[in-house]
């Protein structure tokens, strides 16, 4: 049996300015979208206990302002990520051609041990606006890209309406145990080491 | 066999490790002031360690009699001591040791207060390398002195040199020491200059102001240096009795915008020095919080903040005429003012308001203005007239007239601004990225700014327009500065009270001009300011900054958002607009929301250090003070007082815990427990 103790995983949400970062943290965990959450200044995170394969984990999820002379206070609040959120708003072009950046920004601040496997998650948020009509990024074309470095699982939500949040955040959880060092995982007191259900997790969420 | 090897070092500190323009060896002055010292260094190299019991040998390069501080501010009180610089084991050190006995014309408790300090701006052995800067000042009269910025951001008070010697100090120095001028002030010294401080900035966040200081020392113009206190601090009084036509104005308006070199990071750490030993009176007596151990471990410190050179040369001013209208009588007065208690008074009046004022409409005595609303705050109908003068928009001796005549120019220039981007075609900003982008991020933000004041209510606000309008106008106006996340909280309540476009937009530029270094991209601004308010915390409560040295919170993080955008999040509309016109009074003191942050921690400083609460815990403590502050009715029609706490004649609510407490749940139950109940099974 895994242990009871429950263990903390931080998730840090990136993306432009008005991509919907809040408004998806805040349907996540608290099941409501509000269209009065103001500007996010400086940084701010929510938590939330999820049960994994009968385990039980905190999710920190991190907000942080998205405006990027505000970037550099990364360093502060990336330290110890175990998973990164990447969000851009389908129905604006320049917040997707962003990811990479804000990716590649994440990487330097927060310098991961393994950068090369470090988990991203990217989500493609607002698809209700409009009936998905004043849409400007295809999914194909987010897929591509999310393809193209190494495999990204990618998800398209509405913060709004509640749309696939739920799946995004189990894919971020999963992720974030996979970045978690083994001996972490399985505490002192736990006897199964190295049993099958590492295996079946370490092939990732199915996302 | 010494003069050899000085002449070594000499020549060694000549050679092109930096090709720098700024090399000392361009300089005659110090030339000859280093063929002067070579030869007195050698003399006093006879002179080897006094029996301080060290193994290791001490060669004294450097010894001078009478170099003097001025710990209290008063000028009656001074220290005398004897700097040196010493070698030992091949780097070289600074030390100041303090005669026995004050040299002082002052009463006696003024003698017991130096007395305390002596032991505490003893230096020891400041090894050089520590040394960011070492800034020179000589004054036209009065003595010589330096200020020695250590590369922490720390500073020691000013050493004054009663007996002269200045020279031989920066020539024997030169001679040990990598030393170049600033290319921006010949009177800053640059010690250990390193490469890129700017890149250090962004990695080294342990010590935000380390680079802040070398990265504004570079670019520092002098007029910053020069006029920093003036400019910020009193600029309404100091305009007093100049004549203010508008053309003067304008350029006036003009010239303050076109100043990058107003560094924040210099102002906020030179001023410090100015409030160091008032603040240590002060704040002691606003907070009447005496930990045991607080002095007791501030009088282990050695560190001062970095003195202000103009404070400092007022300060010797007033030595000769006493000055009235320096800053150092200003904080004395509020220094007493603080001490002894004062009852609040009630917001400024119709009537009172126009009792300030002469026939003709000018403010006639801005300092008794300042100081009534820094106690009581404006009754809100007056807001609209009396902010402009707080911001500094209108000038407190400017007539009716003159004010109308500029509201109509004004309103015009506004206009002119505008249509520079009103003008732009959809085609047009097809090809506009920036514009496109600015406007994108503007109107992100107006819609989810204070939507739940009624003047902002609703869909398809107008007002909401108007914010917008106004934010897009002011990022053409300053298109460097640009739109920042922030801005669009500190124009709604200032729309909200002027009820006017251009006259909102001319408030909030010149706020801007006041707060724009928050703002800068580079953020140095803001990790000035972090670092300023750690010093601050450093003196006021040694125990508080202790816990977080060790909980590694030194970053100041968790108050990024006060800062930023002073406190706009942390209360109510009503009470916002009533602490920003006391902080923009300037009254007591330029950095009030620094002080206002030190108060909040030390409020809360015993659950901090009781739950132990790390850097996540912290910030999640801190952000969760906001939204919690609920105003009832009865504190508004009370008009935003709370008359519990009578102490200091601060504005009450200021101070007042329970208005800051979060209510319900503990912190630690929000951090470590879910919200919800349920557990998802995934
Ligand atoms: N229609 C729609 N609007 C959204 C959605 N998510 C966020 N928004 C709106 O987009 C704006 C920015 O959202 P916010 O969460 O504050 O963005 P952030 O800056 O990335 O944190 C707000 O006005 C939200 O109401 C969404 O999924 N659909
Ligand atoms: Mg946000």
């Amino acid at each position: 049996m895994a242990s009871r103790r429950r263990m903390l995983l931080k998730v840090i949400i990136l993306g432009d300015s008005g991509v919907g970062k809040t408004s998806l943290m805040n349907q996540y965990v608290n099941k409501k979208f509000s269209n009065q959450y103001k500007a996010t200044i400086g940084a701010d995170f929510l938590t939330k206990e999820v049960q994994i394969d009968d385990r039980l984990f905190t999710l920190q999820i991190w907000d942080t302002a998205g405006q990027e002379r505000f970037q550099s206070l990364g360093v502060a609040f990336y330290r110890g990520a175990d998973c990164c959120v990447l969000v851009y708003d389908v129905n604006v072009t320049k917040s997707f051609e962003r990811l990479n950046s804000w990716r590649e920004e994440f990487l330097i601040q927060a310098s991961p041990s393994d950068p090369e496997n470090f988990p991203f998650v990217v989500l493609g948020n607002k698809i209700d606006v409009d009936g998905g009509n004043s849409r400007t990024v295809s999914e194909k074309k987010a897929k591509a890209w999310c393809a193209s470095k190494g495999n990204i699982p990618y998800f398209e939500t509405s913060a709004k309406e509640g749309f696939n949040v739920e799946a995004a955040f189990e894919c971020i959880a999963r992720n974030a145990i996979k970045n978690e060092p083994e001996e972490e995982i399985y505490l002192p007191d736990t006897i199964d080491v190295g049993g099958a259900g590492r295996q079946q997790r370490s092939s990732g969420c199915e996302c | 066999m010494r003069r050899e090897e000085a002449s070594a070092a000499a020549a060694e500190a000549g050679t092109p490790r930096s090709p720098d323009l700024h090399d000392l060896s361009d300089d005659s002055d110090y030339a000859a002031a280093a063929a002067a010292s070579s030869s007195h260094s050698a003399m006093r190299s006879d002179l080897v360690d006094q029996g301080s019991g060290e193994t290791a040998k001490v060669d004294v390069v450097y010894e001078k009699e009478r170099v003097t501080i001025h710990p209290t501010q008063y000028g009656s009180g001074r220290i005398s001591g004897k700097l040196r610089l010493y070698l030992q084991q091949g780097s070289l050190f600074l030390s100041w040791e303090p005669n026995e006995g004050v040299d002082s014309l002052s009463s006696n408790s003024a003698t017991m207060e130096i007395e305390k300090y002596r032991n505490l701006y003893t230096i020891k052995a400041l090894p050089l390398s520590d040394v960011r800067f070492i800034r020179k000042h000589t004054p036209t009269f009065g003595f010589e002195y330096i200020i020695i910025v250590l590369s922490s951001g720390l500073a020691f008070p000013p050493f004054y040199f009663y007996n002269g010697g200045l020279r031989e100090l920066f020539a024997t120095l030169k001679k040990h020491v990598f030393i170049i001028r600033s290319d921006d002030d010949p009177n800053v010294f640059l010690v250990n200059d390193f490469q890129d401080p700017l890149q250090k900035s962004l990695s080294s966040l342990e010590l935000p102001g380390v680079a802040t200081v070398a990265n504004a020392m570079s670019r520092q113009n002098s007029l910053s240096f020069t006029s920093s206190v003036d400019e910020a601090g009193h600029g309404s009084d100091a305009k007093h009795g100049a004549s203010s036509s508008m053309t003067e104005y304008v350029s006036k308006q003009k010239h303050r915008s076109n100043d990058p070199g107003r560094d924040l990071s210099i102002q906020v750490l030179e001023k410090f020095s100015l409030v160091t030993k008032f603040a240590r009176d002060t704040t002691s007596s606003l907070f009447r919080e005496n930990h045991s151990s607080g002095g007791h471990t501030y009088g282990r410190q050695q560190q001062e903040y970095v003195l202000d050179n103009r404070a400092n040369d007022k300060y010797k001013d007033q030595q000769i005429t006493p000055d009235k209208d320096s800053l150092l009588s200003d904080s004395m007065e509020s220094n007493k003012i603080l001490a002894w208690g004062k009852p609040r008074e009630q917001p400024l009046s119709v009537d009172e308001w126009r009792s300030f004022l002469d026939p003709e409409g000018r403010v006639m005595d801005s300092k008794a203005l300042r100081k009534k609303v820094f106690y009581g705050g404006i009754d809100h109908v007056l807001r609209k007239e009396v902010w402009k003068f707080l911001l500094g928009y209108h000038e407190y001796d400017s007539t009716y007239a003159e004010r109308e005549y500029l509201a109509v120019m004004k309103r015009t220039e506004y206009e002119a601004i505008k249509s520079q981007w009103k003008s732009i075609s959809s085609t047009q900003a097809k090809r506009f990225t920036k514009f496109r982008e600015r406007k994108g991020l503007i109107d992100k933000d107006v819609v989810r700014t204070d939507r739940s004041v009624p003047y902002y209510e609703g869909d398809d606000n107008q007002n909401v327009l108007v914010l917008r309008d106004i934010l897009l106008t002011y990022s053409f106006y300053n298109f460097d500065l640009g739109y920042c996340q922030g801005m669009s909280d500190f124009l709604a309540p200032i729309l909200y009270v002027m009820e006017d476009e251009s006259e909102s937009f001319w408030c909030f530029a010149i706020l801007m001009e006041r707060l724009g270094a928050n703002f800068n991209r580079d953020q140095n601004g803001m990790h000035a300011q972090l670092l300023a308010l750690s010093k601050l915390v450093e003196l006021l409560d040694p125990q508080l900054h202790n816990y977080f040295r060790k909980n590694d919170c030194l970053n100041y993080f968790f108050c990024f958002r006060w800062v930023l955008i002073q406190f706009k999040r942390e209360f109510s509309f009503d009470q916002i607009m009533l602490l920003w016109e006391v902080l923009w009074t300037h009254y007591w003191s330029e950095h009030f929301h620094l002080y206002l942050c030190v108060a909040i921690l030390k409020r809360y400083r015993s659950r901090i250090i009781g739950e132990q609460m790390d850097f996540d815990t912290l910030l999640k403590f801190i952000n969760e003070l906001s939204g919690e502050i609920n105003l009832d009715r009865a504190i508004q029609t009370r008009r935003h007082y709370v008359i519990s706490q009578p102490l200091t004649g601060l504005p009450a609510f200021l101070l007042e815990p329970r208005l800051l407490c979060p209510s319900r749940r503990t912190v630690a139950s929000t951090y470590k427990k879910t919200r919800s109940c349920e557990i998802p099974a995934i």
